[in-house]
């Protein structure tokens, strides 16, 4: 064997061990930062099982938040039949759990059904480079949330996610997130309030349906409606950062 | 061979761990893990053929990539296809590896016991 050959050989074998070496250590890497992430596994079919799985477990712990809190209303009913004092202190109380959304309520309202358009333009169309008009976005259910606040809705919740004093709509990818709950269109507004503002409000011309309404009308749907039901919160009420400043300093 | 092989693998790690830093997708991991396999595979068959005296630079080559990427593409058709496909490329690229190695050991063993009884 020719001295030159062999060289070329060991070089091509020292650089197709350093490939194997990059390849390994970003392969470690990538399975160790999963494994941080305590993730049961890396295999898609492990991974898809184990989403349903906590899917489920979030959906039965979020009826067993809504059970409790009716639980916590009627003990506290139940425990202000004693004094006067401790009637008007839970009436206040309720007003104020009233306020933050965190119970169910119902009365006259609306129903209105936001959808992505069926309508797709035909390809290389002037028409299709304006696709975003045929679908429903984060600030069209923005826009619709503050005109229907705007007009006194009382109550509002995005298929059946009630919006709260903290609660944000934003756009990730292909889905909507909801108070953190992803969803996607349709999307079934209801509102409580007087129906007639609100839906006066939400027809209103040049208003925040007409551009939708032009794209393409079947993408909103709307009606007054005798009783609407909106549910409570079930999000965390936890606060983390803000504390109550002392009564002390108010006065001053 | 060996210092070469070990001193190569040690800068290829250094190399990702420290200078290249590659996000690398999760659903990405699996596959690039195989693709790993894979040219560990490929190192010991060219360390067994060098070691028989029939190593090609040109096999040693392509069969590292086509390993690699036919080990990962198993793998993403079989997670599509939901069948667990990477275990065949996994039991048969360990399988080799285990011959290849065992080849190998017996070589250098071969190689002490005659230089001892020679000497």
């Amino acid at each position: 064997m020719a001295t030159g050959e062999w060289r070329t050989q060991i070089l091509i074998f020292f650089a197709i061990w350093t490939v194997v070496g990059v390849l390994l250590g970003i392969a470690l890497k990538a399975q160790f930062r999963l494994q941080t992430a305590e993730l049961p596994s890396t295999r898609l079919p492990e991974l898809a099982r184990a989403y349903v799985q906590e899917k489920r477990t979030v959906q039965a712990l979020e009826t067993e938040i809504r059970q409790l809190r009716q639980k916590t209303t009627e003990l506290e009913n139940a425990l202000a039949t004693g004094t006067e004092q401790a009637r008007v202190l839970n009436d206040s109380l309720q007003a104020a759990k009233m306020l933050a959304g965190l119970m169910e309520v119902e009365g006259p309202g609306i129903e209105l059904i936001l959808r992505d358009s069926q309508r797709r333009p035909p390809p290389g169309s002037a028409e299709s480079l304006l696709v975003d008009l045929y679908i429903i976005h984060d600030y069209d259910l923005l826009r619709v949330v503050n005109e229907l606040r705007q007009a006194g809705a009382e109550a509002i919740a995005i298929n059946g996610q009630r919006l709260v004093a903290t609660s944000a709509i934003r756009c990730v990818g292909p889905v909507i997130y909801v108070n953190d709950i992803k969803m996607a269109s349709p999307f079934t507004i209801h509102a409580i309030g007087d129906p007639n503002t609100l839906l006066g409000a939400l027809k209103t011309p040049g208003g925040v349906l007409t551009d939708i309404m032009e794209a393409d009308p079947k993408m909103v749907e709307m009606r007054a409606l005798e009783t609407v039901r909106v549910p409570a919160y079930t999000g965390s009420t936890q606060f983390r950062f803000a504390k109550p400043v002392p009564s002390e300093e108010v006065a001053k | 061979m060996i210092a070469v092989g070990i001193l190569g693998l040690l800068l290829g790690l250094l190399l990702a761990y420290l200078l290249l830093d590659i996000p690398i997708p999760g659903e990405w991991a699996p596959y690039l893990s195989l693709a790993a396999l894979a040219g560990l595979d490929t190192i010991f068959g060219g360390w067994r053929a060098a070691l028989e005296g029939r190593f090609h630079s040109d096999v040693f080559v392509s069969g590292f990539i086509v390993n690699a990427l036919l080990a990962s593409l198993l793998a993403y058709l079989g997670d599509r296809m939901g069948v667990d496909l990477f275990l065949a490329a996994v039991v048969t690229l360990g399988g080799r590896m285990f011959l290849n190695l065992s080849i190998i050991r017996r070589y250098y063993l071969n190689q002490w016991s005659l230089r001892r009884t020679r000497g």
